[in-house]
């Protein structure tokens, strides 16, 4: 079916237009049909760009999301869902292990299973939710273009003299005899309205006044910072832009972040307990340890160099120093690390024993013994140590020979070969326990006696505290990397800046022509026709017609 | 600009379809960064071998892998290493690389203990446990025999001994 799209005035107009795109007479009306009805302004009377004679499959789809009635249908189904997302703990909130599969059967019940089913337990993450955001993304997109375009052709070319219909089917119509002739009454205007901050465009006996034209692009301002958001959203599990894990820190030493090129120290872990008197009855008598405050010394280094070479130690250099504490996160170019938890551990890092000689009772000196990694010779004095062999966790096997019980240092043990003067040339052998207990346990003098007796000659001494190293504590941290984050602020401040767009101000025209001393006007305005009709009224005052407010008002006082 | 409009539709609809479907495709398949099942890829690593060298996927692609995580003080590690080292030597003609990778030791005791049980093929060192967390290992031994086409085809628990070991390197040499 061919529509004949021809205005009157001569304007050829698109499929679906419902005032002429010229002279802003409204189309395929019956006349005395519905004259008096107000007119429809929407999109400025044009027509939606989807909108064709014959649609094909493209223009389906396309019409599809074109339509505010769609979107709005989608907007409420992923409302709902990210409510049902609300109702059970969501798969993602569990830090340790847990089998999901078994853990909402268990903890609510049967409700729970079948939220389990649906895939309710992991809303966010479930590829209908992320196609719902995709649909209202598409959504956006399109309904933009198909508005924007056409609305921006239908303002940047505004006819002055409009159809007589089209003025007096605005919401704000005037109609009455002015003196004088159509042009020069017109050429007064203009100086009032200006002042009233409007632009005039004149055309001989017809006048467009307008302000505050940009308003109108406020919707689809607040589109598009919506799209720069969901974008965000949407590709925020790309490698490398986000991380949200649990990892241990122990203190004092440097732990890789895994997955990143970062590397944070624990320099020193404190936790400070409520006393007695700080606590309530209720805890005191539970006997409860409630910590107060726990604080990481934390720093973090970057790698710079070798940073996967397993051959090569890698090269840091700090970055960021921070005293984690709840709620206070270091936080460095997009990675976060937050107190979560501790743990005290206290476990054997090294030792600084001191060789002794048994029978002078001369100190040769200190020397460190790390209990990972240690190095494998030492020099001490005119001696010469050499670790041939560790335990970490010293015991017997059934044949009763030394083997290590586990990965932690509980029980640490080191066979040396020394060799220097006062000994055998090829050396002698001794086993060193750090624990004094431990030395007694296992029999370290015996031992010594069996490998050959060099304890008669010499000793490993712990002469002070400070010869030995503990870590006290581990730290758990929640890294975080979201480096999606500035991306969704950037979408966010866009949509305000729409917002405020649309908010406070208002795109207001007034159009009016004068025919054989008869001034007819109408004014159109997006929002507060109170506001309007009073501009109206005191403009038309100016001009020296009084008029009262409410009867510009055309249909009735509806608003 | 009516002319225009078909490719700006076909451009704009197609760009949603892309970026849409990555996005979902994410959500189903990348997502989950969980541990490793068989049918998957094995995670990649770079790790120093005991003979110095660097040990990753990439050099011993087109083999099939027996890769095995263990520790000098985990008995049922130490128990199996002679059906490792056997089956080492039976199969290594035959494309397939026993890797065994130990778990936060040093090379102390690592090298140590490899002197005295006499295991000769590549042994590579974890020492920040961080290929063990990749491969999701919880108890040890866990032994993971990769095909030739670098998919991982089963996942053993526990010790292994000579019988199950041999069976399960034959189905892997056999897999495709």
């Amino acid at each position: 079916m061919i529509k004949n799209t021809k205005c009157e005035c001569g304007h050829q107009n698109p499929v679906g237009t419902v005032l002429c795109e010229a002279c802003g007479k409204p189309q395929y009306e019956e006349a005395g049909h519905s004259s008096s009805e107000l007119l429809e302004m929407r999109y400025d009377g044009v027509a939606r760009r989807s909108q064709r004679a014959n649609p094909n499959f493209i223009d389906k789809i396309w019409n599809f999301f074109s339509s505010v009635k769609v979107a709005v249908y989608l907007i409420s189904i992923t409302l709902v869902a990210a409510m049902l997302g609300t109702v059970f703990t969501q798969e993602t909130m569990f830090v340790k292990n847990f089998d999901p599969s078994t853990y909402y059967k268990q903890k609510y019940g049967t409700i729970g299973e079948i939220y389990y089913m649906l895939g309710l337990s992991d809303t966010y993450n479930s590829w209908w939710f992320i196609l719902l955001l995709v649909m209202i993304g598409a959504s956006l997109v399109i309904c933009s273009l198909d508005r924007v375009l056409p609305l921006y052709r239908a303002l940047s070319k505004q006819k002055i003299r409009k159809h007589m219909q089209f003025l007096t089917r605005q919401r704000v119509v005037y109609k009455g005899p002015v003196s004088g002739s159509g042009e020069e009454w017109v050429n007064r205007a203009i100086a009032p309205l200006k002042k009233k901050g409007y632009r005039v465009h004149t055309d001989g006996g017809a006048l467009l006044a307008e302000k505050q034209r940009f308003s109108r692009w406020g919707p689809y301002v607040i589109h598009i910072g919506l799209i720069v958001f969901l974008l965000a959203v949407l590709f925020r599990g790309l490698p490398g832009l986000h991380l949200d894990e649990h990892y241990w820190f122990p203190e004092g030493e440097i732990t890789q972040i895994p997955d990143t090129n970062y590397y944070l120290k624990n320099e020193k872990f404190t936790v400070e307990y409520y006393t007695e008197d700080e606590m309530s009855d209720e805890f005191r008598q539970k006997g409860k340890i409630v910590p107060k405050l726990f604080e990481t010394k934390a720093v973090l280094y970057k790698c710079v160099a070798s940073c996967n070479d397993p051959l090569n130690e890698p090269e840091l250099v700090e970055v960021d120093r921070h005293n984690i504490r709840v709620n206070d996160p270091l936080s460095y170019k997009g990675l976060q690390a937050y107190q979560f938890d501790f743990e005290e551990v206290t476990m054997l890092r090294s030792v600084q024993p001191t060789l002794v000689d048994q029978e002078t009772g001369e100190v040769y000196g200190k020397f460190m013994l790390r209990m990972n990694d240690p190095e494998t010779e030492y020099d001490v004095g005119p001696y010469h140590l050499k670790l041939k062999d560790k335990y970490l966790d010293f015991g017997l096997d059934e044949n009763n020979k030394p083997i290590t019980k586990s990965g932690e240092p509980n029980a640490p043990a080191f066979l040396f070969t020394i060799t220097g003067p006062g000994l055998p040339e090829d050396g002698g052998q001794f086993i060193y326990f750090p624990y004094l207990q431990q030395q007694e346990l296992f029999g370290q003098d015996k031992l010594n006696e069996a490998l050959g007796g060099i304890n008669h000659k010499l000793r490993f001494d712990m002469l002070a505290m400070e010869d030995v190293d503990f870590i006290h504590f581990t730290s758990f941290l929640n890294i975080r990397i979201d480096r999606a984050m500035p991306f969704v602020w950037t979408g966010l401040g866009i949509v305000m800046v729409g917002l405020i767009m649309g908010f406070y101000w208002q795109h207001r025209r007034i159009w009016l022509r004068i025919d054989d001393g008869i001034l007819t006007l109408g004014g159109h305005t997006t929002k507060n026709w109170f506001g309007m009709r009073r501009e109206v009224s005191s403009f038309l005052e100016t001009m020296g017609i009084e008029v009262d407010e409410k009867s510009l008002d055309n249909g009735g006082n509806r608003s | 600009m009516g002319k225009a409009r078909r490719p700006v539709q076909i451009i704009i609809l197609t760009l949603i379809v892309i970026l849409g479907g990555y996005a979902i495709g994410t959500a189903v398949f990348g997502g989950e960064k969980g541990i490793p099942q068989a049918g998957d890829k094995p995670p990649a690593f770079n790790l120093r071998g005991l003979d110095g060298q660097v040990h990753n996927l990439e050099k011993y692609q087109g083999k099939a892998l027996v890769i095995n995580f263990w520790a000098t003080w985990c008995t049922y590690c130490v128990n199996e290493m002679p059906a490792l080292q056997t089956q080492w030597e039976k199969w290594k003609d035959q494309d397939v690389v026993i890797l065994g990778i130990n778990t936060g030791e040093d090379d102390l005791t690592v090298a140590n203990f490899v002197k005295q049980t006499g295991v000769d093929f590549p042994i590579l060192f974890d020492k920040k446990n961080e290929i063990v967390r990749k491969y999701g290992v919880v108890p040890m031994p866990t032994t993971f025999f990769v095909n030739k086409r670098g998919k991982i085809i089963s996942i053993h628990q526990g010790e292994l001994n000579l019988k199950t070991l041999n069976q399960q390197i034959a189905t892997l040499v056999a897999s495709n």
